[in-house]
C-alpha cells in the first residue's frame, strides 16, 4: 500500500469517526429536499399567510417546470447555505493538521507531500461529492413528484457540470487551510471569495469563462433550457486548471516548510 | 550509520537559534544535547530530523541528504500529538505504514512494539484518553517501529512526572542497546543516566562535546572530603605539615583537603588516616556535580 491509499483510507475513517459521515449527506439532504417543497407550497403559504387583499399570486407561478425548480436548488440552496457547509467542514482539512503538529509529525515519515495533499482532496471531494449528489438527487425525487420530470441527461450533465465547481471549492478552501493558521480567517476568505466569485456570474463574458463558479451557471442552464452552452468548455478547463494552480501553490507551501517557521 | 551536522545555521526573521553547529555522530553512540531553555535545542533537532530547513548548512546521513534518509530516522517530538480519534494500534499502524512497513510486517510488529513500551493491554484505547506518559511512550514505539538507524528524541523525559520519566527511561535505557541515540534535555541527572557524549549548547552555539568521565576529571579539582564521626584535631594537624597536602579545611566534622595529586596522594592520605585512628564515615574524591560543571559552562562561557 502506498502512502497515498494510507492518507485516502486514515481520512475516510476519520470521517467515519467525527460522524461527517451521517452528517454532512444529511445536510445536503435536507437542502436539496427545501426548494422544491417550498416552491410548491409558496402559493398556499402566501395565501395563509399574506391576507386576502392586496397580493396577486402569479398564475405562472404554480407552472415552474421541473428543471427551473432543480436550478433553483443549486443556486438558492447549494451555492449559498451549502457552499458555506461545504467550506465549513473544509476549513480544518490542512489547519487542524499543522497545528497540532502531525502534519510536521507525517512529514517526517518518507512520505511526498503530493501523496499527503492526494489523499486529503481525494477523499474529501469524493465524500463531499457523493453529499451534493444526495441532496440533488432528493431534490431531483421531490421535483418529479411536485413538478414536471427532468430527462435523465440533463439531469446527470447538470451534476456533472456543477461537481466542477465543488472541485474548485474544495482546491480553493484547501489552499487557504494551508496558507492561513486560524478557523476564523480560513472560513471568511474563504466564503467571501467563493461566494463572491458566484455573484459576478453573469456579468461579462470574459470573466464568467475563467470563473469556475459559471459552472454551476452552465448546470442551471441545462436545466432550465435543456442546451449546453458552449461556453463550458472553457470554464470547465479553466476550473480544472485553477484547482491544479490552488494544488500546486498547498505543494509549494507544504513543501517550503513555511507552516513551520515559526518557531 | 553515520549523521554528520555541517556548520548548520537556522534564523527566523532576526533570532538566530541555531549558530554555526556542527557535530558528527557514529553508529552505537547515545549522545545528549543538553543546554538552557531557549538554547536552539529544539530548533537543531527539529533540523535534524527535517522538519525545518536550515538557513545554511547542511545535516547528512551516511553521505546522503537527511530528506533522503527519513526511512533512517526515527524521531519523537517534544508533544507527540496524535489523532486522538484513532487507537494506539491504529496510530502505529498508520505511522509504520507511512515509513514504508508492509501491513503484515505490522500485525506482528505491533503486539511487539507495545509490549516494549509497556502499553500492552492498551492498544484498542483511543489515543486520545491517553496520559502524557502514554502518549510519550507511544511516541517512542513509534520512533522505534521502522527499526531506523538513528533515533532522534526532542526532551523525551522533560514533561513527565517522576514515575512517567523513570519508565521513559528504563525503555531508553534498553533501546540504546540496538540504535544510535540523539536526545534533547535540560534535565541532567536524566542525561548523566542514559548517554555517554554530551554535547552542550549556548545561544545557538556549541559550547562543548565531551563525555561523562572527561568533564568531571577536566573539573576535578584535587580536593578530597573526609567526614569523620568524631574530630580528631590531632591527626588535621598531622596532615597540615605533610608535604603533598596543600590545604585543609575544617567544616565541623568535615575535612576539605586540597592534595597535589588527586591519584598519587589519596592512598597516603587515607593510610595516614588509618594510622591515627581516624573514625572515617565518608572519605571522597570532591568532584563537581554535572549539574555545577553545567551551570558554569553555561553561565560563564
Amino acid at each position: 500500500m502506498n502512502n497515498f491509499t494510507v492518507m485516502l483510507k486514515k481520512e475516510f475513517v476519520q470521517m467515519v469517526r467525527e460522524y461527517k459521515i451521517i452528517w454532512l449527506p444529511l445536510v445536503f439532504l435536507f437542502l436539496g429536499m427545501t426548494q422544491p417543497i417550498i416552491s410548491y407550497h409558496l402559493p398556499s403559504i402566501l395565501e395563509a399567510l399574506g391576507g386576502s387583499e392586496g397580493i396577486i399570486i402569479d398564475p405562472s407561478m404554480a407552472a415552474q417546470s421541473g428543471g427551473e425548480v432543480l436550478a433553483t436548488t443549486l443556486a438558492s440552496q447549494f451555492d449559498q447555505l451549502g457552499l458555506i457547509i461545504i467550506i465549513v467542514s473544509l476549513m480544518g482539512i490542512v489547519q487542524s493538521d499543522k497545528s497540532n503538529g502531525m502534519l510536521a509529525f507525517i512529514l517526517t515519515r518518507p512520505v511526498k507531500v503530493g501523496s499527503y495533499i492526494g489523499g486529503k482532496l481525494v477523499s474529501n471531494y469524493l465524500f463531499i461529492a457523493l453529499s451534493v449528489a444526495i441532496g440533488y438527487v432528493a431534490s431531483y425525487f421531490y421535483v418529479q413528484f411536485l413538478f414536471t420530470s427532468i430527462p435523465l441527461a440533463d439531469l446527470l450533465t447538470a451534476l456533472i457540470f456543477y461537481l466542477v465547481w465543488v472541485l474548485f471549492i474544495v482546491g480553493f478552501t484547501t489552499m487557504i487551510s494551508t496558507i492561513f493558521n486560524g478557523q476564523g480567517i480560513i472560513a471568511l476568505i474563504s466564503i467571501v471569495f467563493l461566494i463572491f466569485c458566484r455573484m459576478i456570474v453573469g456579468l461579462s463574458p470574459i470573466i464568467d469563462s475563467i470563473n469556475p463558479a459559471s459552472m454551476s451557471h452552465y448546470a442551471m442552464e441545462v436545466l432550465i433550457i435543456g442546451s449546453i452552452n458552449k461556453g463550458v468548455i472553457f470554464s470547465g478547463l479553466a476550473s480544472i486548471l485553477l484547482t491544479i494552480f490552488t494544488l500546486s501553490i498547498t505543494n509549494h507551501w507544504i513543501t517550503k516548510k513555511k507552516f513551520s517557521n515559526e518557531q | 550509520m553515520r549523521l554528520e551536522i555541517r556548520n548548520v545555521t537556522k534564523t527566523f526573521k532576526e533570532k538566530t537559534a541555531v549558530n554555526q553547529f556542527s557535530m558528527e555522530l557514529q553508529s552505537g553512540e547515545c549522545v545528549g544535547l543538553i543546554g538552557p531553555n531557549g538554547a536552539g535545542k529544539s530548533t537543531l533537532i527539529k533540523v535534524i530530523s527535517d522538519i525545518l530547513d536550515p538557513t545554511e548548512g547542511e545535516v547528512l546521513l551516511d553521505g546522503k541528504k537527511i530528506s533522503l534518509m527519513k526511512r533512517e530516522v526515527g524521531y519523537l517530538p517534544q508533544y507527540p500529538n496524535f489523532y486522538s480519534w484513532m487507537t494506539a494500534k491504529e496510530t502505529l499502524s498508520f505511522m509504520g505504514q507511512l515509513s514504508g512497513i508492509k501491513k503484515e510486517e505490522l500485525t506482528e510488529a505491533i503486539p511487539k512494539i507495545l509490549n516494549k513500551v509497556g502499553l500492552s493491554g492498551e492498544e484498542n484505547s483511543k489515543v486520545g484518553t491517553f496520559s502524557g506518559g502514554m502518549k510519550q511512550r507511544l511516541g517512542i514505539a513509534q520512533a522505534l517501529l521502522h527499526k531506523p538507524a538513528l533515533i532522534v528524541m526532542d526532551e523525551p523525559v522533560s514533561a513527565l512526572d517522576p514515575v512517567g520519566r523513570r519508565e521513559v527511561l528504563n525503555i531508553i535505557e534498553e533501546i540504546k542497546k540496538e540504535t544510535t541515540i540523539l536526545l534533547s534535555t535540560h534535565i541532567l541527572g536524566d542525561a548523566e543516566e542514559i548517554c555517554e557524549r554530551f554535547v552542550i549548547i549556548k545561544n545557538g552555539k556549541k559550547i562543548e562535546d565531551t563525555t561523562l568521565t572527561e568533564l568531571l576529571n577536566k573539573n576535578s579539582q584535587n580536593k578530597l572530603n573526609i567526614e569523620m564521626a568524631t574530630k580528631n584535631l590531632q591527626w588535621i594537624q598531622v596532615i597540615e605539615k605533610e608535604e603533598y597536602v596543600k590545604d585543609v579545611e575544617v567544616i565541623g566534622n568535615k575535612v576539605k583537603v586540597e592534595v597535589e595529586n588527586i591519584q598519587l596522594n589519596k592512598n597516603m592520605l587515607l593510610s595516614s588516616a588509618l594510622s591515627h585512628n581516624v573514625d572515617i564515615a565518608k572519605f571522597e574524591i570532591d568532584n563537581d556535580t554535572l549539574e555545577e560543571i553545567f551551570l558554569k559552562l553555561v553561565v560563564a562561557k
